[in-house]
């Protein structure tokens, strides 16, 4: 008898528990149909286009005026020889390595660790785009945002004592209705840029069909920045 | 497919917090936590005086914090910049809140430092204008030493968390952090206070007050041990990121910091001092201030081996 008793209440538990958290998880479905119209600035970095040119570095560091030595994005050399180098999967001058770069920037999370530790807000997304960006105004120079960015994407910039990363070029070419400088830049298309929240954009109709990865996936702070692998089966 | 790609480069050298910021987390360690033994104390014991524990508290409190805080601003990029951080504020930064309990806990440290120096304050005809001041605040004194109490809690946890924070590597990134910096940020402040209070304000060794404090200093040490194995045992068990930081404990520089400065130190020579040497020894004067010495260096030590070691073994 009394076993019934408590299932009843138990079952009465559920409903008035279903009752008070039903509408609470109604209205993060609100927010999701807000943001749909919000483009979401995603860019494509094919490994199989890359040669390692680094043109893409050099039309950046034009395009935002960076100090020499100073760079928003990197060419790493993973494996194949150069001319002169020697090939950093093998070690050897000549080696029949395949030849594979990989782009090192800032991944424009979607959940920025950069932005949430940033004490000013001068680490920020900006409204309008969704794009993590800079106010430079407001950098206290703490180097927060550069410890707690898994990807050690973040830099101090000398030119103006305070941090930054790649933000697309928001404020340079995207403001004048142009594709970001290394997009631009590359001849091989291995840079692809656009809104993937455009169902029309050629980056999603290139992420429907291609095989992409995100980098360091476990820290979940879900980068923009995705990746077209060089993948060989049988290696 | 995730993982098949991966960069090893970064577009910054080198640890992004060098050893200014250890030394601020040592400093607002040491005033936090003198200020918690002191204060637990006078409310513990229901003391109205201003006893030689107290007065070594506040000042201890006050000067550190503020030597903490000139650790902050010289380690900023440009230091001129430093107002920034007091203008703007994001809630969702531990540093922005530190900042916060900051605001509100120098003060209180400075106006504590007056309750505790009326006497002297009274003495010297320059200071007279403090005076009026101490008057002032004299009818808010408890609840004023009770938020102190509290901000000074804050502060010593808010520097783990504030580290803790930062994802990327294993050995900073663990929820026993805040617990860990305030056992070690208390066992340190009063082994600060307590040196100065015998030294400078003339507190007898056996008193009854630091009798208290001498039996207390053994189980947060004994928190403080078990904090530090949980970190390890977590680093040990845990993910492939986690065991390659476990490395920290057992090779490098890092790991010869941590076996002779915190172990060693740290923690086996306060013990030897007071259980292995002659009872003449161990309650002499020498001994007293030599465990002191050793469990604030002990301290410092941990603080260097967590900020270095946990920013070079990323993953």
């Amino acid at each position: 008898m009394s076993e019934n008793i408590e299932r009843r209440r138990f079952l009465k538990g559920i409903g008035a528990a279903s009752l008070i958290m039903g509408p609470m998880g109604c209205t993060s479905v609100k927010e999701d149909s807000n943001n749909a119209n919000k483009p979401h600035y995603v860019m494509v970095f094919d490994q199989n286009k890359c040669t390692g040119c680094g043109e893409c570095k050099q039309a950046c560091n034009a395009a935002n005026n960076l100090p020499e030595g100073v760079s928003k994005c990197l060419m790493e050399h993973q494996s194949g020889g150069v001319e002169g180098q020697a090939c950093p999967h093998c070690g050897k001058e000549e080696c029949n390595c395949e030849r594979k770069f990989v782009r090192v920037s800032c991944q424009q999370c979607k959940n920025a660790p950069c932005v949430t530790v940033c004490p000013t807000g001068a680490a920020h997304k900006d409204p309008e785009t969704g794009i993590v960006t800079m106010d430079d105004s407001k950098c206290a120079g703490c180097k927060y945002c550069i410890g707690a960015c898994p990807y050690n994407a973040r830099f101090i910039n000398e030119n103006t004592d305070v941090a930054d990363n790649c933000d697309f070029c928001l404020t340079s070419k995207l403001a004048k209705g142009e594709l970001p400088a290394c997009v631009q830049q590359c001849k091989y298309d291995a840079l692809v840029f656009g809104d993937s929240n455009d169902p029309n954009s050629y980056v999603n109709k290139l992420l429907a069909v291609k095989d992409s990865v995100r980098m360091k996936p476990q820290f979940g702070t879900e980068p923009s920045l995705r990746y077209i692998p060089v993948v060989k089966l049988g290696v | 497919m995730d993982g098949s790609m991966e960069f090893t480069m970064g577009l910054s050298e080198g640890v992004a917090w060098p050893w200014p910021i250890a030394v601020y987390l040592f400093l607002a360690g040491i005033s936090g936590g003198a200020l918690v033994v002191a204060l637990a104390i006078r409310f513990f014991k229901g003391q109205t005086a201003n006893t030689p524990l107290y007065k070594a508290a506040a000042l201890i409190s006050f000067v550190t914090i503020s030597l903490g805080m000139l650790c902050l601003v010289l380690d900023l990029t440009n230091p001129l910049f430093f107002w920034r951080i007091l203008v703007f504020y994001n809630f969702t930064s531990v540093m922005s809140l530190g900042v916060i309990a900051l605001c509100a806990y120098i003060p209180l440290t400075a106006v504590l430092c007056l309750y505790a120096f009326e006497d002297e304050i009274k003495a010297i005809p320059a200071l007279s204008i403090l005076l009026p001041v101490i008057k002032l605040l004299k009818p808010i004194r408890r609840p004023l030493e009770i938020l102190t109490l509290i901000l000074a809690v804050s502060v010593c946890a808010y520097t783990g968390f504030l580290i803790s924070a930062l994802i990327r590597f294993p050995l900073i990134n663990t929820a026993v952090l805040p617990a860990l910096f305030i056992a070690s940020g208390v066992s340190a402040g009063a082994a600060a206070s307590k040196m100065v209070s015998v030294l400078v304000f003339k507190e007898d060794i056996h008193s009854s007050e630091l009798k208290l404090l001498h039996g207390a200093e053994w189980p947060i040490m004994i928190a403080e041990i078990l904090f530090i194995v949980m970190i390890a045992m977590s680093l040990a068990t845990g993910n492939e990121g986690a065991q390659s930081a476990f490395a920290a404990f057992t090779s490098g520089v890092w790991a010869n910091l941590f076996w002779v400065g915190v172990v060693g130190v740290g923690f086996l020579g306060p013990i030897l001092v007071n259980f292995f040497t002659g009872k003449t020894f161990s309650h002499s004067a020498k001994a007293f201030y030599l465990s002191g010495v050793c469990v604030i260096s002990g301290m410092m030590c941990l603080r260097l081996f967590i900020l270095y070691a946990g920013q070079t073994y990323a993953i």
